[in-house]
């Protein structure tokens, strides 16, 4: 069975004065609207949220509540930074199972309730607690700085390389409106800040972001009866990875990401990445995270993403526009929210409704990447029209 | 407008029963890996129990030697529950032949630099992995 996505919804990005069920709702409305029907004729909602920071401990139902959803569902799920991705494959798969015609995949998170040290303490937990943080003070960013050690080490990556990620997302996040950072960086600024977890610097990292995202999927016999245009959902892959960095295979790339975009590829008959999609939404936590993101989806080789960057092949006019609205990086990195505002982008892109900020369509086929903690978790999935 | 939340702690009581061999290790300086009797998978972090073949029945070997540092990462902002460093720390995973450990440097390294290990206590008194350059 084919499923679609009819709506889309997705909040600004940043330090919100809103609570984590008046943020979702914000995006649910947006994508209720967008799709043009009632939230009546919703039939489950599935409330993806990481909340390790938020006041709300068990948020599901106040969201679900608040969306005016109380009664159908919720299903909350939770995949650290990859949850807006594993909420949007069980809405998919609640409509393959028949046990929906209509799904809605809500994406929230509020990580700015605590403070910064509170926060990368929370994010540090991300691997396996009583083996790395509680004895060596590992971080969100720590993680992502031994991914590059190994990178740069072996493949001779460059600091500047990092930072062109860094410089190419701030560009296009300044065209958006609902970017948390919405203005343009140097290079010279980017390379010359300061360390948060060497090798990576403050520009090499995404903020601490609040924000929600969310999707209408629907089933095509659905999407016919209502006369709707939808974007289909085309190729779903997932894989994950040890909690416990020390039983890594490799530290230079992602399996999980390698294994994700194998099976999503295989499903939506994808032989050759590089010339598949109009654009790709990547998994840019980091910049080192892009770099990585280039070669484990099979866009360059090996070792080959710091010059993939730097030839300017991610960018417009590129082989693959990747990261168009900001990613992670410039746009913010709301963790419940992140995966749902790829869907968001991929879908805008492909309707032509991203105005100054959009592609080409040629292939009419768009790629997203989330990943959860360091790799722990890995979704793509391919859109299309 | 915002209002403040009430206080809520967690210091969670954590159960090292299965495993508490290694703890017990790092106070006499040893650092200790597992390997399945069963299959001869090993693991470091060690665990009790196989996650291969589901075997309990493993045997607690020492890792000893040089290792080399596959990966490391030096920490400039703190997270809570380490205000007590005064310094960034540097954090490395390195190889000591079929195991890797996770452990603090005691000055900085690099991808490929040796390593040996030592145990210590942080002054929190939590036990742990040193590295120190060979
Ligand atoms: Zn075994």
């Amino acid at each position: 069975m084919r499923v679609g996505v009819i709506g889309v919804g997705c909040t600004k990005f940043g330090v919100l004065e809103r609570t984590i069920q008046e943020l979702a709702f914000e995006a649910v409305r947006e994508a209720v609207e967008d799709a043009g029907i009632s939230k009546n004729d919703i039939d489950i909602s599935v409330v993806g949220t990481s909340n390790t920071r938020g006041y709300e401990l068990m948020p599901a139902v106040p969201v679900n509540e608040y969306c005016g959803f109380a009664g159908k569902g919720p299903i909350r799920v939770e995949a650290a930074c990859a949850t807006g991705s594993a909420a949007f494959y069980t809405a998919y798969s609640s409509i393959v199972s028949g046990m929906a015609d209509i799904a809605i995949a809500i994406g929230v998170e509020k990580m700015t309730e605590v403070n910064t040290p509170t926060s990368l303490a929370v994010g540090g937990r991300s691997g396996s607690y009583l083996w790395e943080f509680h004895q060596y003070g590992t971080t969100f960013p720590g993680y992502y700085a031994m991914h590059a050690s190994a990178h740069m080490a072996e493949f001779g990556t460059k600091p500047e390389q990092l930072a062109m990620v860094a410089v190419k997302n701030h560009r296009n996040a300044a065209k958006n409106p609902k970017a948390h950072f919405p203005k343009e960086i140097t290079l010279e600024k980017a390379v010359s800040s300061r360390y948060v977890a060497y090798p990576l610097k403050l520009f090499d990292c995404c903020p601490i972001s609040d924000g929600a995202s969310a999707a209408v999927l629907a089933s095509e016999e659905k999407i016919k009866e209502l006369g709707k245009e939808a974007v289909w959902v085309e190729g779903i892959g997932f894989s994950s990875d040890t909690a416990n960095v020390a039983k890594r295979g490799s530290y230079t790339g992602l399996k999980a990401t390698v294994e994700a975009s194998r099976m999503a590829y295989k499903m939506a008959g994808i032989e050759d990445p590089l010339k598949s999609f109009d654009l790709a939404c990547l998994h840019d936590c980091f910049t080192i995270a892009e770099i990585m993101a280039y070669e484990d989806l099979g866009f360059c080789k090996k070792g080959e993403g710091g010059k993939f960057v730097e030839e300017g092949r991610s960018d417009f006019g590129g082989d693959i526009p990747c990261n168009t609205f900001g990613g992670l990086k410039a746009k913010g990195h709301p963790l419940g929210a992140t995966g749902l505002a790829m869907v968001y982008e991929a879908v805008k892109q492909l309707r032509e409704e991203a105005g100054e900020l959009q592609v080409e369509l040629k292939n009419y086929k768009a790629l997203t990447h989330n990943i959860g903690g360091t790799g722990h978790f890995g979704w793509v999935f391919v859109l299309g029209l | 407008m915002f209002i403040e939340g009430r206080e809520l702690v967690f210091k969670h009581n954590i159960p090292v029963t299965k495993v508490e061999k290694y703890w017990k290790g790092l106070e006499e300086g040893k650092i200790y890996g597992t390997v399945c009797k069963s299959c001869g998978a090993k693991y470091s972090p060690p665990q009790a129990d196989c996650s291969e073949c589901y075997s309990s029945d493993m045997d607690w070997v020492e890792i000893t030697g040089e290792g080399v540092v596959e990966a490391m990462m030096e920490q400039y902002t703190f997270p809570a529950g380490f205000e007590f460093l005064k310094e960034p720390y540097v954090v490395a995973v390195a190889r000591f032949g079929d195991f890797r450990v996770v452990g603090w440097a005691r000055e900085k390294v690099w991808v490929g630099d040796r390593v040996v290990a030592e145990t210590d206590k942080d002054e929190t008194g939590v036990w742990k992995v040193y590295f120190k350059k060979v």
